[in-house]
């Protein structure tokens, strides 16, 4: 089932939470809706199901028009980020629940509902809780129960409003590879909600980068992170390094620095220049002048890689650099030490304007 | 001796506090009481609690309680639910006005409905063509029960409401329930311990309930009077004894009916857990 989004509008008083989107989700697809809080993609969620009116604009389930119709005769699946599950109910009825408020006409008989109910619960690998309350179960539990719960009506569509937000880390993480593996599975068109980058990256086949209320950007993972369309999705999608300077002549300058720019003749008197930690080297000699001088200041091991922290010495700006363990054994560096950076890689977005990519240094 | 190393201070003054406390304002007054029946001895004590005249009473009084507390838990789940989920004009007017009957001298009560359900009263007119009489017959018992037993379900379930994930009742939509299935299914069992025991608190004040239920009643013999009202008639004749012996009935009554109530919600909660 393909979803259209179509001019959606909704504010909420003065605050305006969506402003004029337009998505194509195609069907089977996995699409993960990533902003930071407040820009507006639980409401897009929430309005795709039906728990929200749009205040203009239109969606359409595989071409028919269903903007004003009720979430129950919709048949989206809604996992919530606390589970909503039924705290009076077993696990089993939980997931029962779809079937048995059927009309009578449409209502499976018992035997088919405890059939099914088994199945989903062997589907979430949790049959063995059939008889318990939702308070006896931990927080990942809970969530599989509510997405066993929402797959039971057999829906149409999966909408996902935040579904691992509330577990921690580990847990996270595991649930995350097992929603991508029964996507696989059932190729249920899917949407899912997150602020988490790496979940989006990590799950979805194409990712919606939302920002106050408007989409920055829509592609695969590989696509929005390699090349983000604005200065938004390059800051959000991960850790990032700012050079103030100019364009000259298609090269950059960054102070007394030169960088070549290719792809860029441009000139430009005010650019800011966007790198990734991993994308800067440190070097112990200057390059000529391809390299701006710098102090260490911090020196931080996380698991695998290694964190450095710089401090420019033309303009103590601070620059974050990250390598691998083994680099920066083979580099030897030290707290206090004066090195020189050199960007690998360089993007260029016009200032003030995101949607103008100039170019970039590779 | 109870000894716990827990990290709240302070249990051994709190719990004896407390039992002082309890001793003081309920236990002794409660045990004078059985002392006082018990010198009737068991015949002469059987004899006072079952005389017919006392009999019809408790018929009256509990069932009128019984038949008050269930319209309270209908009504009052009515209004702790219009309270909660709709904002309108006045409502916290009415918000106060719920805890009225808690506020009111229950004699003014009494009188005010007495006046209002009589045969030609504001309310009562209605009711006189249709051959129904409300003041002075075990209805209006009934309807004074009621008055002063709202505010308990009321208070009792409007937090529970307030409290309610809105996200519950989206769920059961999403998955296809109806407003009705929604509200029977989701919402009401996770209301009903609150209902229990708004139920339970309406129906025990109503048992003890004496000053409104005076004036409305027209207290006739064998058809409304209530038991409270015997107790006093026997006081007046200085029949302490049996006037105890009645009241050690109904506090045995009440304390079962209490007790599995009690229960009952007890067993709606341990399904949650």
């Amino acid at each position: 089932m393909s979803i259209t989004i179509r001019n959606i509008q909704k504010s909420f008083g003065q605050f305006k939470a969506l402003k004029n989107i337009n998505l194509e989700i195609g069907a089977g697809e996995l699409v993960a809706l990533l902003g930071p809080s407040g820009c507006g993609k639980t409401t897009l969620l929430r309005i795709i199901a039906g728990l929200e009116t749009p205040d203009t604009g239109v969606i359409l389930f595989h071409g028919e028009n269903t903007t004003h119709m009720h979430v129950r005769d919709r048949h989206v699946g809604f996992v919530f980020q606390h589970y909503a599950l039924f705290r009076h109910m077993t696990v089993f009825e939980n997931i029962a629940f779809g079937l048995r408020v059927r009309p009578k006409e449409t209502r499976p008989s018992d035997a088919e509902i405890r059939r099914k109910v088994h199945d989903l619960l062997n589907l979430v690998q949790l049959d063995w809780l059939a008889d318990r309350y939702p308070a006896q179960l931990s927080g990942g539990q809970r969530q599989r129960i509510a997405l066993a719960r929402a797959l039971a009506v057999e829906p149409k569509v999966l909408l996902l409003d935040e579904p691992f937000g509330a577990l921690d880390a580990k847990v996270r993480k595991e649930l995350r590879r097992w929603l991508r593996r029964l996507h696989d599975e059932l190729h249920i068109t899917s949407v899912f909600v997150t602020h988490d980058q790496e979940e989006a990256l990590e799950v979805a086949d194409r990712v919606v980068v939302l920002n106050e209320g408007q989409i920055e950007q829509i592609g695969t993972p590989d696509e929005v992170y390699d090349h983000p369309a604005t200065p938004f999705v390059y800051q959000f999608l991960g850790d990032v390094n700012l050079f103030h300077g100019r364009v000259h002549e298609g090269q950059a300058r960054i102070g007394d620095v030169q960088l070549e720019l290719p792809g860029s003749p441009e000139r430009r008197d005010s650019a800011v220049f966007y790198a990734r930690p991993h994308e800067i080297d440190i070097l112990r000699e200057p390059d000529g002048q391809a390299a701006i001088a710098a102090q260490i200041i911090d020196i931080r091991a996380l698991g695998a890689t290694v964190r450095v922290e710089l401090e420019r010495q033309d303009d103590h700006g601070i620059v974050e650099v990250e390598m691998s363990r083994d680099q920066f054994n083979s580099k030897d560096l030290d707290r206090g030490e004066s090195v020189y950076l050199q960007p690998k890689r360089l993007r260029v977005f016009a200032e003030r304007n995101g949607e103008e990519n100039l170019g970039s240094a590779a | 001796m109870l000894k716990r190393h827990g990290v709240l201070p302070g249990f051994s003054i709190t719990l004896g506090f407390t039992v002082l406390y309890l001793s003081l304002i309920v236990l002794i007054p409660l045990s004078a009481t059985f002392l006082k029946a018990a010198t009737l001895g068991w015949t002469g004590f059987w004899n006072a609690i079952t005389e017919p005249r006392v009999l019809a009473s408790y018929k009256l009084t509990f069932g009128a309680s019984l038949a008050g507390a269930l319209i309270n838990a209908g009504f009052g789940l009515l209004v702790a639910w219009v309270l909660v989920r709709y904002e309108f004009f006045g409502k916290k007017l009415i918000d106060a006005l719920v805890d009225l009957p808690f506020a009111l001298p229950t004699a003014v009560a009494g009188i005010s409905l007495a006046t209002l359900y009589s045969g030609k009263g504001w309310a009562g007119q209605f009711f006189t063509p249709l051959g129904i009489k409300i003041a002075y017959t075990p209805l209006g018992v009934v309807v004074a029960l009621t008055f002063i037993g709202l505010p308990f379900v009321v208070r009792t379930v409007q937090p529970i409401l307030e409290d309610f994930e809105a996200e519950l009742e989206e769920a059961a939509a999403s998955l296809g329930a109806t407003r009705w299935q929604t509200f029977s299914r989701v919402i009401l069992p996770a209301l009903l311990p609150a209902l229990l025991t708004g139920f339970a608190l309406a129906f025990a004040r109503a048992v003890g309930e004496y000053g409104s239920v005076i004036f409305i009643a027209g207290n006739i013999p064998m058809v409304s009077e209530i038991t409270p009202l015997l107790i006093i008639t026997k006081l007046e004749q200085y029949d302490y004894a049996g006037a105890t012996a009645l009241a050690v009935s109904m506090l045995l009554v009440s304390f079962v009916l209490l007790l599995s109530i009690n229960a009952l919600q007890r067993w709606s909660q341990l399904r949650r857990t």
